[in-house]
């Protein structure tokens, strides 16, 4: 396996690995090497004459005798004999090393089977490092330590630190493994003066996935000098199979060469590793690391090793769970934050949502947050530009609403890859195509190393971690965290609560609107001396409501003031609106300044106390008396004049619609309503029509008041069942004549 | 005509082409592009009505608030709207909107030939 790191030993011979070293690596017969390393002895033996019949070159020298044609018989003293008797008599794997002395030196003795074999390996006492007893008497503690933690940082913290202080490594490093056998360095305990290696990224190549079968079966491996030379198995195939022997359960077993290629290059002279299992999938490694020269834990420390290894196994999916519970937890009392601030501000979701102390960008840990209600939208953090998100969360809603690898998985997304890998996007109910979204970012975006890749001392090399990191970084491009299950559920949550708000909301605004509406009509035409009325309002038939007013005023000196206006926009925000503008404009009227005036005067009120809205307005003033009628216009339609069987439209008098310009005057056209006459106000929804041009539209209304008879009230009705207005717009038309 | 905002340039300005209706249905979708536009605060925008076949209040009145964001963002803002589109030109006369934001026949004009 190829784990981690420092300076390359200057060793041509294993520094001409091919580009194509990986490659080999993966087809490398990594079980069957025919080799052990030299720190020990292998015999493979007969059962249950336990005769001799596969040495490792050497293995004499390690017995004190020659062990050719022998068996353990002629090599054991009879005790020792006895109790590797009564070992093979029970399970293996429950033997442990038997502490043997033949010839007089002291060895532990490790038995496996390979095939029809029994596999002993003999491995001195002498030259081992020893943590020493008082380790031992720690371990209660280290178990408590290691149960403790209820966060996989925790528990890999503690595992890295124990591990490093039982075996005496100089590092100790924890991998955790991704969906695709990734990895990264989760947990570290170093040599204070060595490079950190903490959030290192490796590809799935590094561990080809023959190795990985091999460590989820066998669990822990050393090669205690990595500049061993290694040791031939004699003879080289076992007799009678042809086959050379299968080392996977040894611990001798020698490694490949690339791997030490990998270690020489990290200037790593002696290293182990230990597997963590989680449920019987490899979920990471343990791996030590010495970069001062050979390092041999007793073969004690490093079954305590392996203990601890696979006592973490153990923790690790409750850990896990018990960390994701709390994450869930976490984003659930957020969600519910949220939906408790959206209802103190309904009426202003986004509001709640966006501008809060906690915002919807904290519900879950993302890049990017992007809200989009009543039609606009709101941006949190990094996200895709504001004219891409729409199209990116329309895509990703239509494959599912979540993906951690957009540009992958949908065509004509690479522009936003880099902020937006990964999207979790879900929608809010209402029709208005109002949603919710999150962004995460291309991985290689999000993880650091704790060392700098550019100055690192280890970068150098065919095989580093340099070269890993940066052939990691390639396999992940365009691929995000992904989306956890708890996760998604809360934005789901949340969207659903915004959706039952806002509609909530829509028809509290319909009732609110609809009621202020009324207010600005009137219930009754008032009596005026000299004048009569005719008025008709339609309401829009979408069940919104427009803008329209209309107002009477009679003035102190007899006359009245006749207003229509309109006010771009619908629903609650334009009829209060609507209503401020009428209550203004009244004031100005009854200051008796002419129609020009208060539209000046209303004009400057918009633009202090309502920027961004606009409205248009009609107002004429007639004295009842003369006819003599004052006109001013404000960006409205133009009223409609008829006299003597023929319609004039009244186009002078005419400025901009309210709350274009901050300070305009108005101008005012003079003319006379002579008896007979009659002069009609409207507002847009009377002659505005999908598909037909306004001109038109203002054409047929023309024609419609000069054909039209009788009083101003059949005039209006006459004039509205002549056009038949749409009803997606409310329509309001008000007639006057003199008596 | 389905409404859309394409983004298009002239002249090197960015431009948006809005074609079918711009009204409270859909000028949100407008708002967006514009201020996606303007918050680079580019030296020109056109916003061209050539092909918009509605536009209602909502939609003028979202004209009015682009030529005033643009003014605060020190943008040159210049709409596009042929007397031959009557249906917008006649709303756009009506509001005196081109007192606010050049209102111009076709985007070939230079800035210097904008009037108003």
């Amino acid at each position: 396996m190829t784990t981690s790191p420092p300076p390359a030993a200057p060793d041509p011979v294993r520094r001409q690995v091919d580009a194509d070293a990986l490659a080999r690596c993966a087809d490398e017969p990594i079980a069957v090497p025919g080799a052990v390393q030299p720190h020990g002895a292998l015999l493979a033996v007969t059962e249950p004459g336990l005769v001799v019949v596969v040495a490792s070159a050497g293995a004499a020298g390690v017995l004190g005798a020659e062990v050719t044609g022998r068996t353990l018989a002629d090599l054991l003293p009879p005790a020792d004999l006895d109790r590797l008797r009564a070992a093979l008599a029970g399970d293996l794997a429950e033997a442990g090393p038997l502490r043997v002395s033949p010839g007089g030196r002291e060895l532990d003795l490790v038995l496996s089977r390979s095939g029809d074999l029994l596999v002993t390996e003999w491995e001195p006492v002498a030259g081992a490092e020893q943590a020493g007893a008082a380790w031992h008497r720690r371990l209660p503690t280290v178990l408590q330590r290691l149960s403790a933690p209820t966060s996989l940082d925790g528990l890999t913290g503690v595992l890295a630190r124990e591990v490093r202080a039982l075996t005496g490594f100089d590092r100790v490093m924890v991998y955790r493994f991704d969906a695709e056998w990734n990895g990264e360095v989760v947990a570290e305990d170093r040599r204070e003066d060595l490079e950190p290696f903490l959030g290192l990224h490796y590809p799935a190549s590094d561990i080809p996935a023959q190795a990985r079968a091999l460590y989820a079966t066998q669990w822990l491996r050393l090669i205690p000098d990595a500049a061993y030379t290694p040791v031939p198995l004699e003879p080289p195939l076992v007799p009678g199979t042809g086959r050379p022997l299968d080392l996977s359960g040894a611990m001798l077993r020698s490694v490949s060469p690339v791997h030490l290629e990998y270690l020489a290059n990290m200037g790593v002279t002696a290293s182990m590793s230990v597997s963590l299992v989680d449920r019987g999938r490899l979920w990471g490694l343990v791996a030590c690391h010495s970069y001062s020269g050979p390092h041999r834990p007793s073969h004690a420390d490093r079954t305590a090793a392996e203990f601890l290894g696979r006592t973490a196994s153990l923790l690790l999916h409750t850990t896990d769970e018990a960390g994701e519970h709390d994450r869930a937890v976490a984003v659930a009392r957020r969600e519910a934050e949220l939906v408790a601030a959206v209802g103190r501000t309904p009426r202003t979701p986004a509001t709640a949502l966006v501008d809060g102390v906690l915002t919807v960008l904290d519900l879950l840990p993302a890049a990017g947050a992007a809200v989009r209600l009543d039609g606009r939208l709101h941006l949190l953090g990094t996200t895709p530009p504001a004219e891409r998100v729409a199209a990116v969360v329309a895509a990703v809603l239509g494959a599912g609403g979540a993906t951690d690898r957009l540009t992958r998985a949908l065509p004509g997304f690479d522009d936003v890859a880099e902020e937006a890998s990964g999207v979790l996007a879900v929608e809010v109910g209402g029709g208005r195509g109002d949603f919710l979204a999150w962004f995460r970012p291309e991985t290689p975006r999000e993880v650091s190393w704790g060392g700098d890749p550019h100055t690192s001392k280890v970068t150098d090399g065919r095989l580093s971690p340099r070269r890993s990191f940066a052939r990691w970084t390639e396999t992940v491009r365009g691929t995000a965290r992904p989306w956890r299950e708890h996760e998604v559920a809360a934005a789901r949550a949340l969207a659903g609560h915004l959706g039952e708000a806002v509609l909530a909301r829509a028809a509290e605004d319909d009732r609110l609107s609809a009621a202020l509406q009324r207010t600005l009509l009137l219930e009754e035409l008032p009596k005026v001396p000299g004048v009569a009325l005719g008025a008709r309002y339609r309401p829009s038939e979408a069940d919104v409501v427009g803008g329209d007013w209309y107002d009477l005023v009679p003035l102190p000196g007899g006359e009245l003031a006749v207003v229509l206006g309109d006010v771009a926009g619908h629903g609650l925000s334009a009829a209060s609106v609507t209503a401020q503008l009428r209550h203004a404009l009244r004031a100005a009227l009854l200051r008796d300044e002419g129609p020009a005036a208060a539209l000046s005067a209303l004009n400057q009120l918009v633009g202090a106390l309502l920027p961004g809205e606009m409205a248009t307005v009609v107002i004429v003033q007639l004295d009842p008396g003369t006819g003599r009628v004052a006109l001013a216009n404000a960006g409205h339609l133009p009223a409609v004049h008829a006299a003597g069987g023929v319609g004039r439209l009244v186009t002078d008098g005419r400025g901009p619609a309210l709350g274009l310009l901050d300070a305009v005057p108005y101008p005012q056209a003079e003319l006379v309503l002579d008896a007979g006459d009659r002069l009609l106000l409207y507002s847009d929804g009377l002659v505005e029509r999908r598909g037909r041009p306004l001109p038109e539209g203002i054409e047929a209304l023309r024609e419609a008041v000069a054909a039209a008879a009788g009083e101003p009230q059949e005039v209006v009705d006459g004039v509205v069942a002549a056009l038949d207005p749409a009803g997606d717009d409310d329509v309001t038309v008000v007639g006057l004549a003199r008596v | 005509m389905q409404f859309a905002v394409d983004r298009t340039a002239v002249h090197g300005r960015p431009a948006l082409r809005v074609r079918g209706e711009l009204d409270i249905a859909t000028v949100a979708r407008l708002a967006e592009c514009v201020e996606a536009e303007l918050s680079a605060a580019p030296r020109g925008l056109v916003v061209d009505l050539t092909d918009t076949a509605f536009m209602d209040s909502s939609g003028a009145r979202q004209l009015a608030r682009t030529a005033k964001r643009a003014a605060a963002t020190g943008t040159a803002l210049q709409v596009v709207c042929p007397r031959s589109n009557s249906a917008v030109r006649l709303v756009i006369d009506l509001l005196e909107l081109d007192r606010l934001v050049p209102v111009v026949e076709t985007a070939g004009l230079t800035d210097g030939e904008v009037g108003s």
